[in-house]
């Protein structure tokens, strides 16, 4: 089958509240795609609905071109993991993933193979109700690695991760897209899946606001800014206020600002200016023509979670006011 | 259907609640019973009593676990949240709770059949040194066999219709509580109205009174229901719990 999850439209009320509103995306092969917004955005319910846990009021989920429910032994098509806390805590952790195995005519032997491979070796045979939080994500995960399929999809699996258990999850996320396998993550820390994500679909009030690459992701909020690092700030904002172009900064909270006509130059009080508009070429010969000292000018690089920010501060916004109109406003 | 049956069969077996439930299926039904017979002395002249049913007076206490047994075989799920789980695994909501009334049932056959069997010979120990004939509780009596034989088949049938309850309820607590007052509130409400025709019709409508009517080997002719039929009315409870539990199972969300 198609290792893919294609999620079309869909739309989900509870009670008054809108879950999902218009939920469109697809998860392709080979790559680890990030699910990321904020508490709230429909991330769990989306997952929940592909799953057939939930019905979607309307729209459609597919997984390798098939519904969930129509999945004959469905672990060995997706494997998931949405709450690591959904089990019988007087149950031993291998006991948990035996009867998941009966259900799918899966032997024994796999059992043992996916808890090794999770490293809960040691802990296979004493009661899940134990477990720390880790303990119990890697039990989840040996459970959706169980029926080797092509298709994961996992809910905030580094929660409650030691540093160690971090490194291990991004390491097996990676491992299982490079095997050629649709890998969906949720998180609602966009810096979880840096380094991790090849492509991010980020959601806000039940739907999509970007899909799109990292990559590209990132340099569409790094903008063309330039980072100045020089001690003779005035003079710097001087010499570039006069290229007539807009010059904006943003460096953490701006202490000062100057406007000269449609020029604006932001600081932090420090020695660090933020440059939009120029290339750093252009920047370098502004600063020598006025022999301006600096001692640093790069090109500024947005980190995912900066790029993250700007897509979804309106989405947040509006989410906080809470209201019909602000809904409205925002479309 | 044959993985959702080995699934269940795997749950319930290594769930560590299931022996100790178990025993005390067998354990309050015999005590239970062997008090019941210990507490009747017989006058020679006329004994009026049923010994076959104060032989098995245990099964009305014995209920209880197995009630507690069906509702945390759906309820439990519920309360940890395992259901998403189970329902992620076997997305066939209908296999799912029939596979789990199979095994529930079948645990619930064996348990019973030990605990009626129990009660039996503490009948056959106790009875006859309270004024009884000598050898009650003959099972190669007819309706005595009748008597214990439905009353194993009265414990599987309070078994699926707890688990239909629990099914609908969700809540454990909730769930025992609903099925427990079932049986036995409506079991004395028929002595609580004064006018007969009602006594009659609730007598009928109640679960346990009509349920345990297969277990009277005397005066069977002023039971207001046959014995068979008294268990045909525990039935259609336990298949419309079954029907209830499973149609909401299949319509709500997990």
């Amino acid at each position: 089958m198609r290792a893919t999850i294609e999620v079309n439209g869909l739309r989900k009320r509870f009670g008054s509240t809108v879950a999902l509103d218009g939920m469109s995306f697809t998860v392709r092969p080979g790559q680890v795609t990030g699910f990321v917004g904020p508490n709230g955005a429909g991330k769990s319910t989306t997952m929940r609905v592909v799953l057939g846990l939930d019905a979607a009021d309307e729209g459609t989920a597919l997984v390798g071109g098939r519904p969930y429910r129509s999945l004959r032994d469905p672990l060995s098509h997706v494997g998931a993991l949405l709450d690591a806390a959904a089990l019988q805590p007087s149950r031993t952790a291998r006991n948990h993933l035996l009867w998941l195995a009966h259900s799918q005519g899966i032997g024994t032997r796999r059992v043992d193979e996916v808890i090794e491979q999770v490293g809960l070796g040691p802990a296979a045979r004493r009661r899940a109700g134990g477990f720390s939080l880790g303990m119990r994500q890697r039990l989840g995960i040996a459970a959706a690695l169980l029926g080797d399929p092509p298709v994961l999809m996992l809910d905030e699996p580094v929660n409650g991760l030691d540093p160690e258990g971090v490194v291990w999850m991004r390491g097996l996320l990676r491992s299982l897209a490079a095997e050629g396998r649709a890998v969906l993550v949720s998180s609602h820390l966009m810096s979880e899946l840096e380094g991790t994500a090849a492509h991010v679909v980020v959601v806000g009030r039940g739907r999509v606001v970007a899909d799109t690459s990292v990559a590209g992701l990132i340099e569409a909020a790094s903008g063309r800014r330039v980072r100045v690092r020089t001690a003779a700030r005035e003079r710097a904002i001087a010499a570039l206020a006069r290229a007539d172009v807009a010059v904006a900064a943003d460096v953490g909270v701006a202490s000062d600002v100057t406007v000269a006509g449609d020029v604006t130059v932001a600081g932090d009080g420090n020695d660090m200016l933020v440059v939009s508009g120029l290339p750093t070429e252009r920047v370098v010969a502004l600063l020598n023509a006025n022999a301006v000292p600096f001692s640093e000018v790069a090109a500024h690089r947005a980190t995912l979670e900066e790029a993250y920010m700007n897509l979804t501060g309106e989405v947040v916004e509006f989410r906080a006011a809470g209201t019909a109109a602000g809904r409205e406003a925002a479309r | 259907m044959r993985r959702e049956l080995h699934a269940e069969w795997t749950k319930l077996r290594t769930e560590p609640g299931t022996g100790p439930l178990l025993l005390a299926i067998v354990a309050v039904t015999v005590a239970v019973s062997a008090a019941a017979c210990a507490t009747v002395t017989c006058a020679p002249a006329r004994c009026d009593h049923d010994a076959v049913r104060l032989g098995l007076a245990g099964v009305q206490a014995g209920q209880a676990a197995v009630a507690i047994l069906a509702v945390l075989a759906i309820c439990g799920e519920y309360g940890t949240g395992m259901i998403r789980t189970t329902l992620t695994a076997m997305p066939r909501r209908g296999a799912v709770l029939t596979a789990k009334a199979a095994v529930v049932t079948g645990l619930t056959l064996v348990a019973g059949t030990a605990a009626v069997l129990g009660s039996v010979l503490a009948g056959r120990l106790v009875l006859p040194g309270r004024g009884f004939t000598a050898a009650p509780l003959s099972l190669a009596d007819g309706p005595t066999l009748r008597a214990v034989a439905g009353s194993v088949l009265y414990l599987a049938l309070i078994a699926l219709l707890s688990l239909g309850v629990g099914t609908a309820v969700r809540d454990s607590a909730a769930a025992a509580g609903v099925v427990l007052g079932l049986l036995y509130l409506s079991s004395i409400l028929p002595y609580m109205v004064g006018d007969p025709d009602w006594q009659r019709l609730l007598w009928r409508l109640s679960p346990m009174n009509a349920g345990l009517a297969v277990q009277a080997t005397t005066h069977l002719s002023s039971l207001p229901l046959s014995p068979w039929a008294g268990l045909g009315v525990l039935s259609a409870w336990a298949g419309a719990a079954l029907l209830c539990g499973g149609l909401l199972l299949r319509r709500r969300d997990a």
